[in-house]
């Protein structure tokens, strides 16, 4: 059983069609990259896997369970973490987790144990115990991602989750994410801009443009196959591909 | 044009394309205090409504008929003479009709002052319920200016007749002794005293409703828009948690929260109403003492009803604040919301409901936040079964109101919403 599987998923707001039918699966344990321009309907597609939006048509499903009529069941599988996001800011940091932690308590991990990771990979020290309405934009990010992982979700669909971070801090947040699905086998599904980044980080790639995935391989295959230096390159002569063969 | 009048054209412009501002600020405010003013003179109106009196002459002299006379064609009141052989049949005559007063004229009335002692007439006013009370106020006091007039007139008599006695006798023969009938029960207290004790009790009840109402709306609808300000609303639904639990214990948290405000309110308020009038606990009058006492079971009842007007109140503010923007926003648009609901009951403090017309009746019972107040007049006046008929309906109307807000809660709207207003307002524009 695939980790996520996605079929024809098409959604429109309003009049604009934000995803005009993509297809694509996620096995489990893959690091998989979901890359794009602005605009291009990544938000849209993590968003209804996520269970916060309605596909307009098409099928999502989440270790073979239905994204809108087993939406309870996905939520226990999954962690989100949001483009833009907040924490709560009377909150402390710690209490933050801490929260986050007793409501992942029913899906069987121990409260502590999530907390002594979520310390761990917010790497904020004692600044943990301050409240989140003094933390920097980069460190509220790192909580936000310590949340989202601590819960060791089954997997964990992150959108742009090294924004707003310096190199330091962004490479290092790779790094916590290989090491957590080469070692305890959760499954990522990540959205970005940065083709480098996703490059370094992802066993397979969706090009997303305009609401269509255009190609999708492992990083590796897609350079040879487009003769390409990197994904940046591929990115661009895909996209001149998909324009003439229409 | 200068810095400062950019400044302030930018600002008046950001204002006043808030539609939201628009309503609450100045178009709420045009309808409210003319609204409030209007209630008001219905109570009023009410108030000097005929005072209808049950009269039973047991004196047989000339005396008595005179009185009779004065009170027969004195303004606003009219008299309905009965035969009764006792205080008990005469009110309960009274009590069959729309009568609010029973006067009583005892038997040696005649004999009394024409041997120049000093007697008296017996005035009951008969509470129906409990507004604010100015009617039967009111009705005492005609009663007492007829007796006074009356008095004048007999006081130049006896004068002009050089009568000796008594100078207390000659000056005022008849005294007014006045009492007031509370659930058929009749109480040795004046009815201008029991007005007043009522009348707080009238007008504080609805009072600390409304700003009970007000914070815990308020204050729902800050919650939800803070967790979309925030940007915490989007991680919050997608964990593993219900999102019928998610808007219980955001419900509770509030409501626990308001109920700390509003004990911290009614303690304040008691301290106030206190400071302004000290007669109550001077007189050492207490509601008790007026046979309006609060059974566990009255006092259970009124708190369910209290508790289900909250809660319908909750749920109707966090529905509302799924369409604001931000906080702001949202705590407009739920007060634009909640105050047409909550405000006629403000009637209530003038008027009783069962003398009002029939429409405005209809559209009080209608309105949820009436019924609490209704409550807590028919917890004291122990009138069980009416409660009932409140908490039905309450019931219904806020589980009506929960289930659409589940429902909504669990639809992509409560993340869109916000953006399909945010079009349809730019579309307009
Ligand atoms: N709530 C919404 N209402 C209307 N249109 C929307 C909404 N959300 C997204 N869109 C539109 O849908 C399209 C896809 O948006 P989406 O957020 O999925 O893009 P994205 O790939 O995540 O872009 P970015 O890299 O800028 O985050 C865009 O054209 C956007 O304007
Ligand atoms: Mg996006």
């Amino acid at each position: 059983m695939p980790a996520v599987r996605v079929e024809k998923l098409e959604k429109d707001y309003g009049k604009v069609k934000a995803l005009k039918g993509i297809s694509f699966e996620v096995k489990e344990g893959e690091i998989f990259g979901l890359i794009g321009p602005n605009g291009a309907g990544k938000s849209t597609t993590l968003r209804i896997l996520a269970t916060l939006l309605f596909p307009t048509a098409g099928k999502a499903e989440v270790f073979g369970k239905d994204v809108v009529k087993q939406a309870d069941n996905v939520r226990k599988l999954i962690s989100y973490l949001p483009e833009e996001a907040g924490a709560y800011k009377n909150l402390t940091g710690y209490e933050y987790l801490e929260f986050m932690a007793k409501l992942y308590a029913k899906t069987g991990k121990s409260v502590e144990e999530m907390l002594e990771l979520g310390k761990e990979i917010s790497d904020l020290g004692n600044r943990l115990y301050d409240k989140v309405s003094t933390y920097s934009k980069g460190m509220t990010r790192k909580l936000l991602l310590a949340r989202a992982l601590m819960v060791k979700p089954r997997l964990a669909i992150l959108d742009e989750p090294a924004s707003g971070l310096d190199i330091i801090n962004a490479y290092s947040i790779r790094q916590t994410i290989k090491s957590f699905a080469r070692n305890e086998g959760v499954t990522f599904l990540v959205s970005s801009h940065n083709m480098l980044e996703v490059e370094f980080l992802c066993d397979k790639v969706a090009l997303i443009n305009e609401g269509v995935i255009i190609e999708i391989g492992s990083p590796r295959e897609l350079k040879e196959k487009y003769e390409a230096k990197n994904l940046e390159e591929v990115f661009m002569r895909a996209i001149r591909v998909s324009a003439g063969g229409e | 044009m200068s810095d400062f009048w950019i400044i302030v054209k930018k600002e008046i412009k950001d204002l006043l394309r808030n539609k939201q501002i628009i309503f609450g600020m100045i178009i709420l405010p045009l309808i409210l205090f003319p609204a409030l003013g209007q209630m008001m003179q219905i109570g009023i109106e009410q108030a000097q409504e005929e005072t209808k009196v049950v009269l039973v002459n047991f004196d047989k002299g000339e005396y008595g008929s005179l009185l009779v006379k004065s009170l027969e064609i004195a303004p606003n009141v009219t008299v309905t003479q009965i035969q009764a052989k006792d205080l008990q049949e005469a009110i309960k005559k009274a009590g069959e009709k729309d009568y609010n007063v029973v006067v009583v004229i005892p038997s040696d009335f005649s004999q009394k002052i024409s041997s120049n002692e000093k007697t008296y007439v017996e005035v009951y006013a008969i509470f129906k319920g409990i507004s604010a009370g100015m009617r039967e106020g009111m009705s005492e006091g005609r009663i007492n200016a007829v007796v006074q007039v009356l008095n004048e007139y007999l006081a130049k008599l006896k004068i002009e007749q050089n009568v000796q006695g008594d100078p207390e006798a000659i000056l005022k023969p008849i005294e007014a002794k006045s009492y007031s009938i509370i659930k058929g029960r009749i109480v040795e207290v004046p009815p201008s005293v029991v007005s007043g004790i009522i009348f707080s009790q009238a007008f504080s009840i609805p009072l600390v409703l409304f700003i009970m109402i007000t914070y815990v709306s308020q204050m729902a609808a800050t919650t939800m828009a803070a967790e979309k300000e925030n940007k915490t609303l989007e991680t919050l639904l997608t964990l593993p948690v219900k999102r019928i639990t998610i808007i219980a214990g955001k419900m509770i948290g509030t409501a626990g929260v308001a109920l700390i405000s509003s004990i911290a309110y009614m303690i304040g308020m008691k301290y106030y109403i206190g400071s302004l009038t000290p007669q109550t606990s001077e007189i050492g009058i207490s509601l008790e003492d007026l046979g309006l006492s609060i059974t566990p079971k009255g006092a259970f009842l009124f708190a369910l009803s209290l508790f289900l007007a909250i809660v319908f109140a909750l749920s109707i503010s966090m529905l509302l604040s799924v369409f604001a923007e931000d906080v702001r926003s949202a705590t407009t648009l739920v007060s634009m919301s909640i105050m047409p609901l909550l405000f006629p009951s403000f009637i209530l403090m003038f008027a009783d409901l069962e003398t009002l017309p029939t429409a405005i009746k209809s559209i009080l019972l209608a309105l949820p936040f009436t019924h609490p107040i209704l409550a807590s007049r028919a917890m004291l006046m122990q009138q069980y079964s009416q409660m009932y008929f409140g908490i039905a309906y309450l019931s219904v109307i806020t589980l009506i109101t929960l289930y659409i807000t589940a429902k909504f809660f669990s639809t992509e709207k409560v993340l869109t919403a916000k953006l399909k207003f945010g079009k349809r307002k730019r579309g307009r524009a």
